[in-house]
């Protein structure tokens, strides 16, 4: 679609609604009927009634609508992208990141950077992980494109803080390890889907 | 507490007690006490009301279910810096604010607000000290109040004129226009139940209504009530006819410029108006006050009642243009005004 | 030479439709390459021998199924790249290499550059047909610098034929793996060819040759190179970066006179510190074999933060008051421009011990052959099928020189000779062709007129050389003939029970040539018996049809090498040899090119590199500093001939050159605008640095830099002179020779460089002298560790001479070798 196109198009034509508005009178007598009608139509008492019903409502049937923020939350959205959790093993504890780079990659404001080393267990350690937040944008790539469910968005949105940098370490992202039965599987982006078993040819096995 | 009971005129006459100058002194002191409190507990009720319409919380975190709020914004308010514009009036501007407590003040002073009652003798000094309801029972008490309500204008005019800003001089040009135009249908809105009692006291309109609801003037008057009523939101800036400091348009009207106590005042003045109001309409048109048992807290509900209805009307309505004022109060309101009174003086030569 | 080799006949082919040129004798695949044509396959290394392991080349030609890259092009052949046949046979080889190779391809060091993944995408398989038992592989380190992870290697075999073909260590080979053998369903229901390359594919694993855990070789990496998987990587390199974040700088490698081209891969060195760090150094190994200093000699750059202002101003008073310049070849053509424009300019000497033994010798030698540069680069050198060698110590001075000679053994089925005094036990591997002189210290100029004796058209000789050369041979009759004469009598009757089965089996040659043999002294007087020489010269030289020869640093050094350069220009007008020289160090032959070098340095002596009065110094270590190579941009000129490009790497905030000479006589903007200033008499361009290319073409075109002009000048007639009995030294000799990863502080500075300053003497020896020793040259003395090399043979001992501040340049003086004293310490 060219510009000119796209600023012409109809949004949403059919689901408007026309009103069929009276039009404002003219002629003294219209106003004063206009007057009297609207003097003698209850509306303002409609008005009047709908706001008693909901104070009603409100007070005794639970439909209060205010959440005391910092004491309560609103549940939000698994697909909601806060700060950073690096997440763990449930059996072994240990982190699940493998540091295979791809988030540090995928990362379109580049605030993502790793250092890795052979560990003394042959295998690939991460021994620096670093989330710069000052750049970061919340894009949700890197949880996306992680491999081993490492790399999350929590539900921690509460980002106001003296230092950016405070958050961005790894021990800071990774669950601490006295929490890990407390470690919430993440739905958002990069999760396995639930139909992911019909997607996926089985490799044959020859044990 | 000695409860006294009026039965009529008569046995009030006989059995008031001397009314000494401690005794209004005393009632003076209450008053500006006790409805400062009010005024103050009145915006904590309303942010209550509004919020439970909108189902909302209100406030909460001061004190239990938010009661001290009001305390909280009393301190936030003495302790604000009080400050003047560079080319504001300063006499004028600093007056302002207290003329318009005072004039709310001063008319409450006509007004019967709570029972009277005799000091108990073992309190030193002022023990056996008769206080008065009203601290100045004049006889022509709802005209004095009316009055002193009208001049109540002179404070958010010189305000908004006195701050030099174009909001503020918006701000007292509307408050000229409403408050006087306004001014007419209360007074002529009143003149009726008046032609009908005959007198100006509100203990005869006390007295006149006395025997039950079916005695109330409201039942006589229908027209002159309503008028009343709207006049009264008129009179004392509340939605729907909050022009004066209409934030939409006028940022804060005539109260612009005003910060800490001073701005604190103009609150005050208006919550002490919305009571007198509430108080004139509940003894004229719905019975007052009864001496039997519980007619202290009947009054209580009833000026209860009103306060209550100007917060529900403000969850509820919005405002209108200043010209729909305008054209409501003159085209509309005035005229039937004026043919209530005919029609009241017809039917009573009749 | 021959003219099959350079005169190349193009032939026609047809791939897929499109009518490409392409090279007689060439194999199908690099044909293609060299047309830009996509042909998979994983196992083939260009410049070695096809090892038909992966089988992905399998292409369609005039109808038949061949491997491309071991069918030869011929002319009008049509090839299909794709049949349905060929692709089913590809995804199944593909699927048969993704069996049991772990997918954990997030934490392999290849990932991003591995050919299966690439290969793997590129067939796309989706799904998996076959399986088996795996089997325990596990992940070894084969040395200081190779860490070898079983589990990922798709025994290609890519690293066993580089290190065979190319390196010529062989350290490494294929062994039996212990695998399951394959379910016997496969062989009917899978393609056959899959089969048969899943079939050699699980009964081996590559390991050290020697059987034992530990490859011993030098150490070049080039096998983790080649390695398309992550099954071989740098131990140094494992798990500290992804390939895909690493940038590549194209530099040339500023180690030796090589000048190989190389890329210098380098990224942030952690995330605390931003400043950037070299990871790795790569290479086009396809086109170019690094050495272990190459790959692993990468990080010798020296940090400096600041302009130290005070150090700069004192520099500038050293060189005004500086009567001589000492600096070695590790600098670019521009810096040595610049220090030719202060002697032009200041007066000042500029001594530079390498550099001038190589000018001199480079002089005498176009004197005399009339041209201002050896004939032939190493690329040349590697096309011919035998190669000789004089004066080089070929594992150590040079490891391109090595190579060449290796890969002639091995891809052109050729023959070598090498001619050296010091031992060596690698150099005889390379081919069963190659036989060693291991003559006496001097004697370089018998080993010259026996080439000539070999090789030359006696036509053409100077009558004296002839006589000279006729004054050798001998016909020793008696010994020979006797010998010859008992055994025929004897076979006739022992046959089954001789012991002298050799001697028995020669017996008819021997006896048709017993009126031609002749014995030659130049044989004996190099260490051979002559006549057993002959014979296998003669084998030698079966279908030889292109001949080169490699001289090296000896020979400059020489106390002769006027008489040996003539020597080298007379067996190039006489003989179809042509020859190339290794310069001695790094830009030797830029700096013998560039500079006017002299002899003695003098007075106040500003040191570049070296030692001085006032030191400046890539190192770190001087008064004031100077960038690194890897910090500056510049020309190198390489032994290929040839004006070759290296890039600034890493970062450098303080002095360089030029800014000493903007303020001492005058300089433009930047280092590399002198690179269009180099001298054009001596066979340089004028061509700016930025239009200067570095990289390969696809049919392996050496796209770098530019090459020198080779000036002919005017020839002066040449009479050699005969061999300087004098110069043969006898005792105990030390020889000035670094070990094989180590040129210069440079390389001993760069932290995966191991070896050691000290004498380094093979097993036998070293044993002998123990573990210190002091050298006494007469004058002087040094006092240093033995270090056993066990791939050196004889008692002749090699002192390194990488270290500046050790000054081995000036203990040995203006020769290679010296009789010394060695005592314990």
């Amino acid at each position: 679609m060219g510009l000119e196109q796209f600023k012409n198009r109809n949004v949403g034509q059919q689901e408007y609604v026309m009103l069929d508005l009276e039009h404002t009178p003219q002629s003294p007598i219209g106003k004063f009927k206009q007057v009297v009608k609207r003097t003698f139509k209850p509306e303002l008492f409609v008005g009047l009634g709908v706001t008693m019903r909901e104070m009603i409502n409100a007070l005794f049937r639970g439909q209060m609508h205010t959440i005391k923020y910092p004491f309560e939350k609103l549940p939000i959205s698994p697909r909601y992208r806060a700060i950073h959790e690096m997440l763990r093993l449930l059996e072994s504890g240990h982190y699940r990141c493998i540091g295979c780079g791809l988030c540090e990659k995928i990362c379109i404001s580049n605030c993502i950077t790793m250092d890795t080393r052979y560990d003394e267990n042959q295998r690939k350690e991460v021994s620096e992980y670093t989330i710069n937040f000052g750049r970061c944008i919340f894009c949700g790539y890197c949880a996306e494109v992680c491999p081993e469910l490492a790399i999350v968005h929590g539900q921690r949105y509460e980002t106001a803080s003296e230092q950016r940098a405070s958050f961005s370490l790894f021990e800071d992202m990774l669950t601490p390890i006295d929490k890990l039965n407390l470690q919430q599987e993440y739905d958002g982006f990069g999760a396995v889907t639930p139909n992911a078993d019909e997607n996926i040819k089985k490799t044959p096995l020859a044990y | 507490m000695e409860v006294v009971s009026y039965r009529s005129v008569e046995t009030f006459v006989q059995h008031i007690p001397e009314v000494t100058a401690l005794g209004v002194w005393i009632k003076a002191i209450i008053i500006l006490a006790v409805i400062s409190a009010i005024a103050g507990f009145g915006t904590y009720v309303e942010r209550k009301v509004l919020a439970f319409m909108q189902r909302r919380l209100g406030p909460m975190h001061v004190g239990p279910y938010g009661l001290l709020q009001i305390i909280a914004d009393g301190i936030k308010l003495f302790t604000k810096e009080d400050i003047v514009p560079q080319n504001a009036n300063k006499f004028i501007f600093m007056v302002a604010p207290v003329i318009t407590a005072a004039t709310a003040f001063i008319a409450l002073a006509a007004v019967p607000v709570f029972p009277d009652f005799t000091i108990p003798e073992w309190i030193p000094v002022i023990g056996g000290t008769f206080v008065p309801s009203i601290a100045a029972d004049l006889n022509i008490g709802i005209l004095f109040v009316l009055g002193m309500m009208a001049a109540g204008l002179y404070g958010p005019l010189l305000a908004g004129m006195a701050q030099a800003n174009k909001w503020g001089l918006i701000g007292a040009a509307r408050t000229a226009v409403q408050f006087l135009s306004y001014e007419v249908v209360t007074g002529l809105s009143i003149l009726a139940p008046i032609m009908i009692v005959g007198s100006l006291s509100f203990v005869d309109f006390n007295a006149a209504q006395a025997g039950g609801i079916a005695n109330w003037l409201v039942w006589k008057q229908p027209v002159a009530f309503v008028l009343f009523l709207i006049a009264g939101f008129a009179e004392t800036n509340r939605t729907p006819f909050d022009l004066l400091e209409h934030e939409a348009e006028v940022v804060s009207g005539y109260a612009t410029e005003y910060s800490g106590m001073r701005w604190g005042m103009f609150f005050i003045g208006e919550y002490a108006n919305m009571i007198t109001i509430s108080v004139i309409a509940a003894v004229v048109f719905l019975g007052g006050y009864s001496a039997d048992g519980m007619g202290w807290l009947w009054i209580m509900l009833k000026i209860a009642f009103f306060f209550m209805l100007m917060l529900w009307v403000r969850a509820a309505w919005p405002h209108v243009r200043p010209d729909q004022l305008m054209w409501l109060c003159w085209k509309v309101l005035m005229p039937i005004a004026v043919i209530n009174v005919v029609i009241t003086g017809i039917v009573m030569m009749v | 030479m021959s003219e099959v080799k350079t005169v190349e006949n193009m032939v026609s082919i047809t791939i897929d439709g499109t009518t490409y040129q392409a090279k007689e004798g060439e194999y199908i695949l690099n044909a293609a390459r060299a047309n830009d044509v996509f042909i998979p396959a994983i196992c083939y290394l260009t410049r070695c021998s096809p090892t038909l392991a992966c089988r992905l080349c399998l292409v369609e030609a005039d109808g038949k199924q061949v491997y491309a890259c071991n069918a030869k092009v011929k002319d009008g052949m049509e090839i299909t790249v794709d049949t349905p046949n060929i692709l089913e046979e590809r995804r199944a080889i593909m699927e048969v290499y993704d069996v049991n190779h772990p997918l954990q391809c997030g934490v392999c060091d290849k990932s991003g550059e591995c050919e299966l993944q690439n290969y793997t995408l590129e067939l796309a398989v989706d799904s998996q047909s076959y399986a088996i038992q795996d089997t325990k592989r596990e992940v070894k380190n084969w040395s200081t610098v190779l860490h070898y992870d079983a589990a990922l290697c798709i025994v290609c075999e890519r690293c066993t034929t580089v290190c065979k073909d190319m390196i010529g260590d062989a350290a490494i080979s294929t062994t039996k793996r212990g695998g399951e053998p394959l379910d016997k369903a496969y062989k009917e229901t899978m393609p056959k060819d899959a089969y048969a390359m899943w079939n050699k594919l699980q009964k081996s694993i590559i390991a050290p040759s020697n059987g034992t855990d530990y490859t011993n070789c030098s150490d070049c990496g080039e096998c983790t190179a080649v390695c398309p998987v992550g099954a071989l990587t740098g131990r140094d390199f494992v798990y500290s970066s992804n390939a895909w974040e690493l940038e590549r700088v194209p530099a040339t490698c500023a180690h030796c006179s090589s000048g190989c081209q190389i890329y210098y891969e380098k990224k942030h060195t952690s995330v605390f510190d931003r400043s950037e760090k070299i990871y790795r150094v790569t290479n086009e190994w396809n086109y170019v074999s690094l050495c272990g200093a190459g790959r692993y000699g990468y990080d010798f750059e020296n940090r400096v933060e600041s302009k130290d202002e005070a150090a700069f101003n004192a520099a500038v008073e050293a060189f005004k008051k500086a009567e001589t310049i000492r600096f070695n070849s590790v600098i670019t053509n521009e810096e040595a421009l610049m220090l030719q424009t202060l002697k032009e300019k200041m007066g000042v000497k500029l001594v530079n011990p390498d550099a001038r033994a190589f000018q001199k010798f480079l002089d005498a030698y176009a004197k005399a052959a009339g041209q201002s540069l050896y004939s032939y680069d190493f690329k040349e050198v590697m096309a011919t099928d035998f190669v000789i060698s004089v004066g080089a110590s070929l594992r150590n001075d040079n490891p391109n020189a090595r190579y060449a000679f290796n890969n002639i053994q091995k891809m052109n089925k050729g023959a070598g000779l090498y001619f050296h005094p010091v031992g060596d036990t690698l150099v005889p591997t390379f081919g069963k062709n190659v036989e060693l002189f291991t003559h006496k210290v001097g004697l370089e100029e018998a080993a010259l007129y026996l080439v000539l004796d070999l090789f030359a058209d006696k036509e053409k000789l100077p009558e004296d050389v002839k006589s000279y050369l006729d004054s050798f041979k001998t016909t020793a009759t008696k010994t020979v003939k006797e010998k010859v004469m008992k055994n025929v009598t004897e076979t006739v009757i022992d046959e089954e029970t001789g012991e002298e089965k050799q001697v028995t089996k020669k017996v008819p040659e021997m006896v048709e040539k017993e009126v031609t043999v002749e014995k030659n002294a130049l044989v004996e007087m190099l260490g051979k018996e002559s006549d057993a020489f002959d014979a296998t010269f003669e084998k030698m030289m079966k279908k030889k049809e292109s001949f080169s020869m490699i001289v090296g640093e000896d020979l400059y050094f020489h106390d002769r090498y006027e008489n040996i350069a003539k020597l080298i220009a007379l067996i190039e007008q006489t003989t179809p040899i042509r020859v190339a020289m290794i310069p001695p160090k790094t830009n030797s032959l830029g700096v013998a090119l560039i500079c006017d070098l002299d002899d003695e340095a003098t007075g106040y002596t500003v040191g570049y590199n070296e030692n001085g009065n006032f030191r400046l110094s890539a190192l770190g270590n001087g008064d004031l500093d100077m960038p690194a190579m890897n910090q500056q941009e510049g020309t190198l000129t390489n032994m290929h001939k040839r004006v070759t490009p290296t890039n600034a790497a890493l970062e450098y905030n303080g002095y360089e050159l030029n800014d000493l000479m903007k303020v001492l006589v005058g300089a433009p903007d930047l280092t590399v605008d002198w690179t269009e200033k180099l001298p054009v008499s001596k066979g340089f361009k004028t061509a700016k640095f930025d239009d200067l290319p570095n990289g390969y073409l696809n049919d392996g075109t050496e796209n770098r830099g530019y090459a020198l002009e080779n000036l002919s000048c005017e020839a002066e007639a040449i009479n050699v002179e005969k061999i300087g009995e004098n110069s043969v030294l006898e005792g105990e000799i030390v020889y000035r020779c670094n070990p094989q990863r180590q040129f210069n502080d440079f390389t001993d500075k760069a932290h995966e460089i191991f070896e050691g300053f000290g004498l380094y003497a093979s097993p036998a020896k070293a044993e002998a002298l123990g573990k210190k020793v002091e050298i006494d040259f007469g004058d002087r003395s040094i006092t240093v560790d033995v270090i056993e090399d066990d791939r050196m043979e004889g008692d002749i001992t090699a002192l390194a001479d990488f270290k500046s501040e050790a000054d081995v340049y000036s203990l040995f003086g203006p020769s290679r070798y010296r009789k010394v004293t060695i005592r314990k310490v």
